[in-house]
């Protein structure tokens, strides 16, 4: 074979994806099938999967997906010639992906342990310098524990960074997570995380599990993520409360079934500095909370 | 459900390319509800190439949601310049579920499914719209023009997901001669459906 049909060869195999392997195992390879870093067949080969007839995905895809997006960063572009093709651009996102269990919390902690470290608790390193997550809300979340009704003893530590939270829980868990049911929940979380002063907090749930809250002070919204909360029995719910000066006002209830991840957008109009509080209350919800929270996050 | 296209077929085949350059690049930017249109206008197409690769619903769910956090996620590095958005997003979607089927398939449900399955162009499949139509027949007719064991390599890459040593051992020919038929296949089919690169 002369050396332009063997790059010829290698240029169909790879637009074809049929290399022995994975994609990336050869990437000089696959580079030396291009042609200024394109593959003269990969515009053919789209052409193949353009002729399989269209499918439309069920509604749900598309939910699920306006909240996840909401909470994946996206990559930064670069200038040279690495730019994308698929190909190309998959390692950084593998990366991320594969990287993801190792970077999640320890699932369930015994309560008394964070608690005591609570106020002190060291934030982990951000990997990510454009990170958005507030950590240690430590005087914010005493001034609301002072206001709840009873004495809060499991306020656990928030100490989460970006990098644990996109990877553990926006990539990690994707097949198991239940969306709201009400597609404009999606939407509205979407708009929440891109407003322009949009910001987010992690903190631990006494009894196992993470809650992230995102709020805007602009848009007076949030939106509560919980992954790993343990299902309630049938006659008791989670509440959610936003915790103000006048005391704990209700932001609705939500449900946990399975494992995985929910999200909830909160009922109610936030105020700035108001803390966001859970509980686990009666079925149907209590006008004022009946138990500790397990849960609190300052925004 | 799971259904062909009927809503909004007309948007889904005909966003033309600019079109969809103008609204990838707007998610380039951080536009979450740009993704949403994005989605609409590319979510069959992607899904019924991943079903087709695929066949089993719930991974061809897993795998279509894989492909659009990847498309938002490396949207702002997308080259207009080297390529069409539709493409770059349709490879990224082929690429996925070859990996899938590569990481999840043993031997024997691969064979199975390849007895099962027609993996040439689907001809029989009644299109739902003149432009798909067009753009099915057209690669249908350039298809026509590769030789019976180029279009039957070609087919099994690209629609069936095997691999060089999977066709090899699939067709009983060596590893070269799988190689050869792939590419004086693509070069036919590049020439036929007059595509740019």
């Amino acid at each position: 074979m002369s050396e332009r049909d063997e790059r010829l060869s290698r240029a169909a195999s790879a637009a074809l994806h049929a290399t022995d392997g994975s994609d990336t195992a050869e990437p000089e390879a696959v580079e030396q099938s291009t042609v200024d870093g394109v593959n003269e067949f990969s515009e053919t080969a789209a052409q193949l999967g353009l002729a399989t007839t269209p499918v439309q995905p069920p509604a749900s895809l598309r939910d699920e997906l306006m909240a996840r997006i909401a909470l994946t960063p996206q990559l930064p572009a670069i200038d040279d010639g690495e730019a994308a093709t698929g190909a190309s651009a998959a390692p950084a996102v593998d990366a991320v992906t594969a990287a993801s269990p190792t970077l999640r919390l320890p699932a369930a902690e015994p309560a008394a342990d964070t608690a005591a470290d609570a106020p002190d608790a060291p934030a982990a390193s951000s990997a990510r310098a454009d990170s958005t997550v507030v950590e240690e809300p430590g005087p914010a979340e005493r001034r609301a524990a002072a206001r709840w009704r009873r004495p809060v003893g499991v306020l656990l530590a928030v100490a989460a960074a970006s990098a644990l939270f996109f990877g553990g829980l926006a990539i990690g868990t994707l097949s198991d997570s239940t969306p709201p049911s009400n597609p404009s929940q999606a939407e509205e979380l979407a708009a929440i995380a891109a407003a322009p002063d949009s910001q987010r907090a992690v903190a631990e749930v006494a009894g196992g599990g993470t809650a992230t809250l995102v709020w805007s002070g602009e848009l007076g919204r949030s939106a509560l993520l919980a992954d790993g909360l343990a299902p309630l029995p049938a006659d008791q719910t989670y509440q959610l409360w936003y915790i103000g000066e006048e005391g704990p006002v209700s932001a609705g209830t939500f449900e946990v079934s399975g494992k995985g991840t929910t999200w909830h957008v909160l009922e109610g109009e936030m105020s700035a500095g108001d803390t966001v509080g859970v509980t686990v209350e009666p079925s149907g919800g209590s006008d004022a909370p009946t138990s500790d929270p397990i849960v609190a996050i300052a925004s | 459900m799971l259904s062909a296209v009927s809503e909004n077929p007309v948007a889904q085949s005909s966003a033309g390319n600019a079109e969809l350059a103008a609204v990838l690049e707007r998610v380039a930017a951080g536009d979450q509800l740009a993704f949403g249109e994005l989605y609409d206008l590319t979510s069959a197409r992607i899904f019924g190439l991943v079903r087709r690769l695929l066949v089993d619903h719930a991974q061809s769910e897993e795998v279509t949601q894989e492909v659009f956090l990847e498309i938002w996620q490396t949207a702002p590095r997308f080259d207009a310049t080297r390529g069409a958005a539709m493409s770059w997003m349709m490879t990224m979607a082929h690429r996925r579920a070859v990996d899938r089927i590569r990481a999840s398939q043993a031997g024997r449900d691969r064979d199975q499914r390849i007895g099962r399955r027609d993996l040439t162009v689907e001809y029989d499949d009644v299109a739902e719209t003149v432009e798909i139509t067009i753009e099915h027949e057209r690669v249908a007719r350039a298809m026509t023009r590769l030789t019976e064991l180029q279009r039957e390599a070609v087919s099994l890459a690209y629609y069936g997901g095997l691999s060089h040593s999977e066709l090899a051992h699939h067709l009983d020919v060596p590893l070269g001669t799988v190689k050869t038929r792939l590419r004086d296949g693509m070069i036919r089919l590049r020439d036929e459906l007059g595509v740019s690169a």
